[in-house]
């Protein structure tokens, strides 16, 4: 066999075998990325259940639970961001990425309702943001008013942010959507109870929550 | 599918490109042109042509250095040839015409191609022809590893170029680049697919003028049009590693951009237009299906990179400063997520990657095999830093040059 022709051969094996060997390497580290979102959901499925068993059990609201919770919601948002960053990685329409976005909302919508729950027998007065966004491109606004609310929950880490993706298909996030009335256009909000649409900047969202709410959130030790 | 889908079939190439250079350099030919030199028994007549247009400030060095190599000074002749500089390079050249082995010659401007046929006419002796641009130097035992190299069959030898004391970023650029450039010439004559035989330090014998002609213009790129029209006659040309010559890179991003228009525009005018015919040869197989396929693809694919890269790079930058300008600064330059989880690892970051390192490697083990002196590391870096955003410059130029048959000129 020619040089040129052997060489060439040998060449196209070892640049097949190092894509091969690197593809496999990613789809590995995604399946780990997969499997610690599935961890982190698990842990956050049981925490859940846990505080709605302990509603059950006193058969009125554990109102000492209420820091318990105040940790939930923070994992919701670690989970989110991870979530969100998985999307951009294997794309929206990945099967295994809708499957997590899903339990997440439901994760949320479960929290949610625990939380109002909290807030009625235990009087306390947690601010409540419902965000809707969309990323199927119809929404210009949504990446700002998103960062937006990052900022605020990182300020305010009482500040209850739940993000939902609009179009996701679920039927518990439909009824959610119906039961609070949300429509577009996106994004959407619904900030203890109250309903806006769209964003223009941070101090124009900031006046769309309740007078003192912001400053009653603690705001994180800078 | 995205724009990027497009960066997948290039990278294979590249990986594809690197893996073939890896298997040549491994190759029984390439190592034996890598065995130790054997003392030359009966050295041969050499003429050494050194053709000069305004370069008073480097010829005096360029040809002390020649005076200095190590071989018999009966069996060497140097011919300066003065093509009509508008400086003092023909006074400097007269200096050195009383030299028993060196004749001055002045001429008319009439281009680099005529000054180096001019030095052929007077070099009658010389079984061995080579040629050392104006503003480069050789080191001692560089001819004796030419001539070393001159193995039966063989009837061009290039060089080990690597730039001469770099100083400003593009020289060390260019530095980190030559070291590149040492490895692919080496592998590439192991399989005969040289299609340039550099300015600096070429030696032909002299029966390729006679069989195939003396130099031309070639779209001023006399070097690389006398290699292919080489390779069309089934002539084979070679390379001696250990041969160093350094050369004076350009100092400026201006200055290194005209030398590279020049550089190809005359690859791309002597490749698509009068050696076309080598494209696809089966005479010659790596030259014709992968090496000259492979060079024009990596022009269009460094545009198409890099104008890919610079509209994700426009978008990010707008979206990051739309997303900035949302929140306080403060919270935008604070570390989120630094989490393993979040890190960007595609099969674009790493296989490029792998082809980075893989070409550091290969430029560590071109500066070790040439023995090339300076220390490579900074250099390294700036070239990482820096190839990417220039080189894509001169080929857009070139490939509109060729595009709309604008004239390339000289400096």
């Amino acid at each position: 066999m020619p040089l040129f022709l052997r060489n060439s051969l040998i060449a196209l094996g070892i640049a097949l075998l190092i894509t091969g060997t690197v593809v496999y390497a990613i789809n590995y580290l995604n399946n780990a990325r997969i499997a610690e979102l599935t961890a982190i959901e698990d842990q956050l499925s049981v925490d859940t259940l846990s505080l709605d068993t302990q509603f059950s059990l006193l058969e009125s609201a554990p109102c000492d639970s209420v820091a318990s919770s105040t940790t939930l919601v923070s994992s919701l948002a670690d989970l989110g961001n991870r979530l969100a960053s998985a999307e951009g990685q294997l794309g929206a329409d990945n099967a295994q990425v809708v499957r997590l976005k899903q339990q997440y909302s439901l994760l949320e919508i479960r929290d949610y309702l625990i939380t109002k729950q909290i807030a009625a027998v235990c009087r306390t007065r947690p601010v409540t943001v419902l965000y809707f966004y969309s990323n199927a491109g119809d929404c210009s606004d949504c990446d700002k008013a998103g960062y937006a609310l990052s900022y605020l929950r990182n300020t305010y880490p009482a500040l209850r942010v739940y993000s939902f993706d609009y179009n996701l298909e679920l039927g518990a996030l439909s009824t959610f959507v119906t039961v609070n009335k949300v429509k577009g256009p996106l994004p959407a909000f619904v900030i203890n109870g109250k309903r806006s649409n769209g964003f223009t900047s941070l101090d124009e969202l900031e006046k769309r929550f309740p007078k003192g709410a912001l400053a009653t959130s603690t705001p994180a030790e800078k | 599918m995205g724009p990027e889908a497009f960066v997948y079939p290039f990278l294979f190439l590249a990986l594809y490109f690197e893996s073939f250079l890896l298997v040549t350099f491994l190759s029984k030919p390439a190592r034996e042109r890598r065995l130790a030199t054997t003392p030359l028994g009966n050295p041969p007549r050499v003429a050494i042509v050194v053709p000069c247009w305004d370069e008073e400030s480097t010829v005096a060095g360029t040809v002390e250095s020649l005076l200095a190599l190590d071989y018999p000074a009966d069996k060497l002749s140097l011919i300066l040839v003065n093509d009509g500089s508008t400086d003092g390079t023909g006074s400097t050249l007269d200096r050195f015409a009383s030299h028993p082995q060196i004749t001055a010659l002045h001429k008319e401007n009439g281009g680099k191609h005529t000054a180096m046929n001019l030095g052929i006419a007077h070099a009658k002796d010389a079984e061995l022809i080579g040629f050392l641009d104006a503003d480069s130097f050789v080191a001692p035992d560089a001819l004796k590893e030419i001539v070393a190299a001159f193995t039966p069959g063989t009837m061009a030898v290039t060089a080990s170029m690597s730039i001469h004391e770099p100083k400003t970023l593009m020289q060390r650029m260019q530095y980190a680049e030559y070291t590149l450039g040492i490895i692919f010439r080496h592998a590439f004559a192991s399989i005969n697919s040289l299609y340039v035989t550099p300015g600096p330090f070429s030696f032909y014998h002299r029966e390729v003028f006679v069989q195939l002609g003396l130099f031309k213009h070639a779209h001023l790129a006399e070097d690389m049009e006398m290699a292919m029209r080489m390779q069309r006659a089934g002539l084979s040309i070679g390379n001696a590693i250990r041969a160093r010559v350094y050369t004076k890179g350009p100092p400026t991003v201006g200055t290194l951009i005209k030398q590279r228009v020049r550089w190809t525009t005359g690859f791309l005018r002597n490749v698509l237009f009068d050696y076309r015919d080598l494209l696809g040869n089966t005479r010659n197989a790596a030259l014709g299906f992968l090496i000259l396929p492979l060079g024009l693809i990596a022009i269009g694919s460094g545009i198409f990179i890099f104008g890919l890269g610079l509209y994700q790079l426009g978008a990010s930058v707008l979206h990051a400063l739309s997303l900035a300008q949302t929140v306080p600064l403060s919270y935008t330059f604070s570390f989120h997520n630094m989490n393993w989880f979040y890190l960007p690892i595609t099969l674009i970051t790493m296989l490029g990657a792998a082809l980075t390192l893989g070409t550091f490697a290969w430029m560590v083990l071109g500066k070790q095999l040439s023995g090339t002196p300076g220390k490579l590391t900074l250099n390294i870096i700036v070239y990482l830093l820096f190839y990417g955003i220039v080189a894509p410059l001169w080929l857009i130029r070139s490939v509109s040059d060729v595009a709309f048959a604008t004239r390339t000129a000289w400096r």
